[in-house]
């Protein structure tokens, strides 16, 4: 126990993190060995280290919530405290594991990929750094840890899809991942309030033991819906844009733009699944909210079949693989949209080892065709990229979820699981089945793509031009490598989670097993439902790879020449990815620039520089302007200013003093009227004259300030008072209005 | 009140000048201010030296009238005979005409001022009606001769007497110091002739060669402004 | 004997075309002449006063003030050579060097 909960957790991510600084700070300077042997080096030292917590400590305290590590106290502000701390259970673990091991086979890959390339050390520098991120994201203890680790795979990614920034389209497409990424990031945010507000609470531990049906987050909060639907809906909308799903899934076709390795790495294993990874973290708080995982679980049905649909028409290999990863994500939503979250999980660490193999696959075919990856251009590679063809082979047939290998058992989790689901309400019983027939059909789909790709790339005579074919070579061993580790994961990465239902041994289910901890326990699936939907998948499966074949095989046969003249219209849609990004352009970008434009224009450029910059600096100038007008060097102005001086203090000097305000005292007609001022002298020989009627005839006259008057008729009376000085010969007035009661 | 007391004193107040002393008084004071104007709003400086003379002349009159007889001579013999003759020396060095009259040079500023100063004296003269409406009482016959004024000044004003001649030889020494002539003059005057050539040359009204020879100095004051 | 505020409306008259011509010339010489101009006039109003108040003191205080001119008009002038001499000119406009 001891050692279990001493073990320094931190380090794992550390250790990429130091990586990327040493790299940052010295790499330039290094020999390109060097440089892999740190970064290669960090990664293999933190899945060591995660690997040995996975394996030695987790199942002793698995029950208890995991390994924990708490390095120090963030944040404490009033009721919000936060630590920097990270915990490993099982799903955490699950997933350091593929970050790590996966993380280190592209690292190893990416060393011979980019070769060539003159920014070696900044490349391997983002990579740790990635990973350090991920890490973060996949091992934080509360909401706000993971959402660092959040924005910092976002921020690598947009680093990384922008690595070669000379060319404005892949900068471009750096920054479209990014801020597709923060409209996410928004609703994370969102939700990450809401929940706050509704528990008081960030940590993971704590939320799952609030997330009980009598708690502040079953209560309704707005439009009847419980606190944890809308809390779940804000998180899942960060989903949608880190997971690239309807509506925000734009970014990730673009993201192609970057180096291989990256595509492989970011857009297939690690950083897109981070959605789900989130969904599956906080299971306990979607539970109290079925119709929101319905939602989840419809849209990401949809991203599978529409993403799918738009593969069919692609002509770049990396293109089509992104699109596959948008529908792969969609069937990992189904998956733990139907409350299926072992299933969902599953096919996170399935898609990982083939996508990735895919991927690097793709870099692999690039190198050999120097760069270009049209596939309109390929074909036959089969004989002169064995090992590469050996790979993708593998990795092909389990995307297609053929049986035995990988993609076969965790798609058929997801989908008996959709079927045989029960946590919807009455009304949403028809999601399960409606979902789980969308993503049959998304996975003929993918079937028939992937294998048109396959006999589009490998099969049948060279489309490509002599110049090319005569470059075409295999891949250097250290590609190789890692390919084949990841073709032998792909191959037999699924057998740890072969469902109990299927022969009757629940205990070969090691996966479910190990996820019961983190997750909740494994969806029964009936037996018969299970076989049901296993042949139901392995015939379509079979299906997609004959149509393709009958369409593909061995180059364009007639089949897909015909189908093409039949619909031209529908092939190019589906080449123009439906032109979904056209139609955020107009709808959002346009009015966001004109907006902004205007606000330049008139905010920015009249309001702040003109008026109150520029304003500021004309009052400090006109300021100056008369300041120095004071002293001009003009001695006759000085005496002038002089004898102005001394005008104006014998001017005050002199002038009689009458207060503000005359003091008027009336009774009945009689009016008496003080004129004196406190605290000036008023012993100066004063002169007052009071007219008490205003006609310029003064009834009273004397040098007291006193004088008193009694009217003959009442109404409305102006008094006026003049006080003069003999001396100075100087006078001042004030007039009063005074109301008497009418008498006479 | 007030009015009607100064109407009735205006006419107590002018009757004086109905006497001989009063038409005497009212030349005199015609003539020195019409000089003090005349001196204030001349071009040219000799003109203006010469009616300051006479206005100190006037004055001189006017302090005979005071019954300040040996003011009135040293009027004549030190203001006008020995200040307005250094005046006089220094005006033949400079003879220098003005084309404008009046510095435009802040002029807001020096009108104010002007009434400013106009504004004070009226106050003080107000200040001094009541106590100097009335004729003064006569004097002896020894008032203002020099031998009592000798006594004064050798008796009560001695000290001043003393420090005043310390004055004088001050502004002697002073004023010798002051235009003694430095080695760096000549390097002033060259500098002085350059500016001037340069602000002619930048001035607007570039005049033909031929007249910038003829009356150099005519046209650099007229170059600016 | 006329009264004293005859005299002392002189004075005063004098006393502000001397300030006019002070303040308004641009030539130092009418400057320096000016001020003379005001000297007088104060000398003007002390042997009024003094003529009222049948008090030489004012006689001797005005000789002393017609010594003090004196002087203030010699160093005043040699300091207006001095001037002429920097500058080539009495134009106290020209001769200024700060800006307008």
């Amino acid at each position: 126990m001891n050692a279990a909960e001493s073990f320094n957790l931190r380090l794992i991510p550390l250790l990429p993190f130091l990586g990327a600084t040493i790299l940052i700070l010295f790499g330039r300077r290094m020999k390109r060995g060097t440089v892999v042997a740190i970064a290669a080096g960090a990664i293999a030292a933190a899945a060591f280290l995660a690997f040995t917590a996975f394996f030695q400590y987790l199942p002793e305290t698995a029950e208890h919530g995991g390994l924990r590590d708490v390095v120090w106290k963030w944040i404490e502000a009033g009721n919000l405290s936060i630590d920097l701390a990270f915990r490993m259970d099982a799903l955490s673990g699950l997933l350091c594991l593929i970050i790590t091991f996966i993380g280190f086979l592209i690292h190893l890959y990416a060393a011979g990929y980019m070769e060539h390339d003159p920014d070696y050390a900044r490349f391997f520098a983002y990579l740790n750094l990635f990973c350090g991120s991920m890490l973060v994201l996949v091992l934080g203890d509360s909401m706000p840890v993971m959402f660092v680790g959040w924005e910092g795979v976002g921020l690598c990614s947009y680093l990384l899809i922008g690595f070669w920034y000379t060319e404005t389209a892949n900068a471009s497409a750096g920054k479209k991942a990014f801020i597709t990424n923060r409209i996410g990031d928004f609703g994370f945010l969102i939700g990450m309030f809401l929940l706050f507000q509704a528990t008081g609470t960030l940590r993971f531990s704590e939320i799952g033991a609030l997330a009980t049906t009598g708690s502040a987050l079953a209560a309704p909060y707005w439009l009847g819906m419980p606190m944890a639907f809308w809390v779940g809906l804000f998180l899942f909308i960060g989903a949608t844009g880190k997971s690239a799903q309807l509506p925000l899934y734009v970014w990730l076709p673009d993201a192609m733009a970057g180096p291989t390795p990256v595509s492989a790495l970011i857009h297939a294993a690690t950083m897109v699944t981070a959605g789900v990874y989130m969904v599956a973290r906080l299971h306990t708080l979607y539970m109290l909210a079925p119709v929101v995982l319905a939602i989840v679980a419809i849209v990401g049905a949809a991203t599978a079949m529409f993403a799918a649909i738009i593969g069919f028409a692609q002509n770049d290999f990396k293109k089509v693989l992104a699109y596959s990863t948008v529908s792969q994500l969609g069937f990992m939503f189904v998956g733990v949209g139907t409350g299926n979250f072992t299933s969902g999980v599953f096919h996170l660490y399935t898609h990982a080892f083939f996508k990735a193999g895919l991927f690097l696959c793709a870099g692999s075919i690039m190198h050999a065709m120097s760069g270009s990856g049209d596939i309109t251009k390929m074909g036959g590679l089969r004989k002169r990229t064995p090992w590469t063809h050996a790979v993708f082979l593998v990795c092909w047939l389990a995307i297609c979820g053929v049986p035995i290998f990988s993609g076969f058992f965790s798609k058929d989790a997801i989908v008996a699981g959709a079927f045989a689901t029960d946590i919807y309400p009455e009304s949403l019983k028809w999601v399960g089945p409606l979902v789980g027939t969308m993503l049959l059909l998304a996975a003929l789909g993918t079937s028939f793509y992937m294998s048109r790709l396959y006999f589009l790339v490998f099969t049948g005579p060279s489309r490509a031009d002599h110049e090319t074919q005569h470059h075409i070579h295999e891949s250097p061993s250290i590609m190789v490598g890692p390919l084949v580790v990841l073709a032998i994961g792909a191959g037999l990465g699924g057998l740890v989670g072969v469902p109990g239902g299927l022969f009757g041994h629940p205990e070969w289910n090691v996966l479910g097993e190990w996820l019961s901890h983190s997750v909740g326990p494994e969806m029964e699936v009936p037996h018969n439902t299970e076989m049901l939907f296993m042949g139901i998948s392995t015939a379509l499966a079979l299906g997609g790879i004959f149509l393709a074949q009958a369409f593909y095989g061995g180059g364009y046969r007639e089949p897909a020449k015909k189908f093409a003249a039949a619909v031209p219209g529908l092939v190019k849609l589906a080449q123009d990815k439906f032109r979904v990004d056209e139609l955020y352009n107009a709808v959002i970008i346009r009015p966001l620039r004109v907006l902004s434009q205007a606000l330049f224009q008139f905010v920015d450029r009249v309001l702040i520089d003109q008026l109150l910059v520029g304003g500021a600096a004309a009052v400090t100038d006109v300021l100056g302007r008369i300041s120095r007008a004071l002293q001009a060097g003009d001695g006759q102005r000085y005496m002038a200013a002089f004898a102005i001086g001394a005008a104006a203090l014998v001017f005050f000097a002199t002038r009689p003093t009458l207060p503000s305000e005359l003091k008027v005292n009336v009774s009945g007609t009689t009016v008496t009227v003080d004129a004196s001022r406190t605290g000036r002298q008023s012993a100066r020989g004063l002169t007052y004259a009071f007219d008490f009627d205003d006609d310029g005839r003064a009834e009273v006259t004397g040098t007291s300030p006193e004088a008193r008057y009694t009217y003959e008729r009442g109404g409305e009376h102006t008094i006026r008072v003049t006080v003069t000085d003999p001396r100075w010969h100087t006078e001042s007035h004030i007039k009063s209005k005074v109301e008497l009661g009418g008498q006479n | 009140m007030q009015g009607q007391a100064n109407a009735a004193s205006m006419g107590d107040l002018l009757s004086p000048l109905g006497s001989g002393e009063g038409i005497v008084f009212l030349l005199l004071s015609i003539g020195i201010v019409a000089m003090a104007l005349f001196c204030m709003t001349r071009r040219n400086p000799v003109t203006a030296v010469m009616s300051l003379v006479a206005t100190f002349f006037g004055l001189a009159g006017i302090y005979a009238m005071l019954s300040a007889h040996f003011l009135a001579v040293l009027q004549v013999l030190v203001y006008a005979g020995a200040i307005m003759v250094l005046f006089i020396f220094v005006v033949m060095i400079l003879n220098r005409e003005e084309t404008t009259l009046i510095s435009l040079r802040g002029l807001p500023t020096r009108v104010l001022g002007v009434a400013a100063g106009v504004y004070l004296l009226l106050v003080f003269t107000r200040i001094a009606i009541p106590a100097t409406v009335a004729s003064p009482a006569p004097i002896p016959e020894t008032f203002g001769t020099v031998a009592s004024i000798g006594n004064v000044l050798f008796r009560d004003f001695v000290f001043p007497f003393e420090a005043i001649s310390v004055l004088l030889l001050v502004a002697v020494v002073g004023g010798v110091t002051v235009s003694r002539s430095h080695r760096k003059e000549k390097d002033a005057e060259e500098a002085a002739e350059k500016r001037l050539a340069i602000e002619h040359l930048a001035s607007h009204d570039y005049p033909e060669p031929a007249e910038h020879l003829d009356n150099a100095d005519a046209h650099a004051a007229g170059g600016h402004h | 004997m006329l009264p004293t505020f005859y005299y002392l409306c002189l004075s005063f008259v004098l006393f502000v075309i001397g300030t006019a011509g002070v303040l308004l010339r641009r030539n130092a010489l009418i400057v320096l002449m000016g001020i003379e101009l005001q000297l007088n006039a104060g000398n003007l109003a002390m042997l009024a006063f003094s003529r009222q108040l049948g008090d030489e003191k004012g006689h001797a205080f005005a000789f002393l003030i017609i010594a003090l001119a004196a002087a203030e008009a010699a160093v005043g002038l040699a300091i207006l050579v001095s001037l002429f001499r920097a500058r080539q000119t009495i134009n106290l406009d020209e001769a200024s060097l700060m800006k307008r």
